[in-house]
């Protein structure tokens, strides 16, 4: 329980498009993104008086830029009393916005604002980026001598989740054609083409059963969003986004260490969000399951109780998660379609997630959305975070 | 095999007589004197009740296939002259997972919680790691 409930808001969201941009310079990704959520907001720039930018994996010292505070002289947030970064790999979206609510909730900061940008497109080579995430929080003792990388380790996930549940590689395939499907209407979406299971069926095997175009790739971008109390966002423009609920598990660090590769710990996580939110997954308008690979989409969505375990496949193919369907989800494409931006992979879910309550997403909007659910995970599927926002509080 | 380029294991001090057996081709894990769980990866404490008392002990070598995958492409720098290659988790007879390769085996015969059993290969004259292969009937 984040003991927040209705009492902070997101009242302002910016975003990049995702991509690669050689000559654009890292810091362009994450001040861009800033000044587009302070604007958003309706705030004076000089109310932000926390900044948390969470950290970027391509560069150290860009890394550290962050860390010492240019986004603030960057953007001349003047009365700024602290740059203190928050990380928590892919989770840093839900880890980030309970930090920043539990400051604003005791008094410490008045107005944060949040932001990634990372640059693991254009920042590294191809082979340099699969080296990257075959040492980037996997044991140098344990699992690094044997090969282990990303996509072994979401192989490893969906092997097993294919022999408990039967789900098949069509299935799996589905996933990527729901969030390509969102994608065609995201201009901030890398891949933007209609995409067929047929293709994905045909494209090149990585580690079995999962094909490349079942995978992130990684790409430049950066989103931010600003967070305030609930009784200063009454004041402001957008329609406030409460967090009304948020809880999460941490499950291991080393991938083999974890006793279910299959289910994690989504449905406790799941289950303490909702129920401190008041409502149920049949309440929510929005599902933005953190995807990086189909089956973790799948198991996310199961397991915080969208469907029964197993039926995740057939859901996504027959089009409930689609524009239009009955449960959409991961409206802006996802890592799958959107592309993979390092910590801002759920930062930008996030961002989707308050735009779409905020009745800002464009041709990809959700009628009338009031709730939405948020899902995070972080380093090799660590931990399940889950968070449940709303423009209304039950 | 150019092996000259793998990783080696990054040793904590204490998983050193883990090293010290797999060198001897044996499987030595700890097991908590307080509350006889097994444990992996070597800890400090004792991760279920938090004791200090664990002692090594020799494992039996046997285990399940808990998942398993076949990397084809886009492997690790220093993999990719091993590849096609077999990563899986394994599931001891003691309870407790390890990650490793699966070795001497038709990787198409391969499934979800079928027996396997350890077996040793040399990467250097330092380390030495526990690899897995199907047990023949």
């Amino acid at each position: 329980m984040s003991q927040l409930k209705g009492k902070v808001a997101i009242v302002g969201i910016g975003e990049v498009p995702t991509g690669r941009f050689p000559e654009t310079a890292a810091i362009y990704h994450a001040i861009e993104s800033a000044k587009q959520a302070i604007r958003d907001a309706g705030i004076d720039k000089d109310e932000i008086d926390f900044c948390m930018p969470t950290a970027s994996l391509f560069s150290p010292q860009f890394n550290t830029e962050l860390v010492t505070c240019r986004v603030v002289e960057e953007l001349g947030l003047k009365n700024c009393k602290k740059n203190c970064q928050v990380f928590a790999g892919g989770s840093s979206s839900s880890c980030g916005l309970q930090m920043a609510g539990s400051l604003i909730t005791s008094g410490a900061a008045r107005t944060v604002l949040f932001v990634h940008a990372d640059r693991l497109g254009t920042g590294v080579t191809a082979q340099g980026g699969i080296d990257l995430f075959s040492t980037a929080g996997i044991s140098a003792e344990w699992e690094v001598p044997f090969g282990q990388h990303y996509s072994s380790i979401a192989a490893l996930s969906t092997t097993r989740y294919k022999y408990e549940t039967g789900c098949t590689d069509e299935h799996l395939a589905s996933v990527c054609v729901s969030n390509r499907k969102w994608a065609e209407l995201n201009p901030n979406a890398f891949f933007r083409k209609p995409l067929t299971i047929e293709e994905v069926m045909a494209s090149k095997m990585l580690s079995t059963p999962l094909r490349s175009k079942m995978s992130n790739m990684l790409f430049d971008g950066g989103s931010a969003f600003v967070l305030t109390s609930s009784e200063r966002a009454k004041d402001l423009p957008n329609k406030p986004v409460y967090i009304l609920g948020e809880s999460g598990v941490v499950s291991h660090f080393v991938f083999s260490q974890e006793p279910d590769v299959s289910r994690f710990g989504w449905a406790k996580a799941a289950k303490e969000a909702f129920e401190e939110a008041g409502l149920t997954p049949q309440d929510m308008d929005v599902a933005e399951i953190y995807d990086s690979y189909p089956v973790y989409q799948m198991i996310g969505f199961e397991e915080l109780g969208f469907c029964k375990r197993g039926e995740a496949g057939e859901v996504f193919m027959r089009g409930d998660t689609w524009p239009g369907g009955r449960i959409p989800c991961t409206t802006d494409g996802g890592m799958l379609s959107k592309g993979h931006i390092g910590a801002g992979g759920a930062v930008s879910l996030m961002v989707e997630a308050a735009r779409q309550l905020m009745q800002k997403a464009g041709e990809r909007q959700v009628k009338d959305a009031r709730f939405a659910v948020e899902t995070a995970t972080g380093g090799t599927y660590m931990d399940a975070q889950v968070t449940v926002l709303g423009t209304e509080i039950p | 095999m150019d092996t000259h380029r793998k990783p080696v294991p990054i040793v904590n001090p204490w998983a050193r007589p883990f090293w010290d057996a797999t060198r001897e081709n044996r499987l030595c894990i700890q097991r908590c004197k307080d509350c006889n769980s097994h444990v992996f990866y070597p800890r400090i404490a004792c991760p279920h009740c938090f004791s200090d008392g664990l002692e090594w002990v020799e494992a039996s070598g046997k285990g399940t296939l808990y998942t398993f995958t076949v990397v084809e492409s886009n492997a690790p720098s220093a993999f990719i002259q091993d590849m096609p290659y077999v990563v899986a988790i394994v599931k001891l007879a003691e309870g407790v997972q390890i990650l490793s390769n699966v070795v001497d085996c038709d990787p198409n015969e391969l499934r979800c919680d079928m027996p396997v059993e350890v077996t040793f290969e040399k990467l250097n004259d330092e380390f030495t790691l526990p690899k897995f292969k199907p047990v023949k009937d």
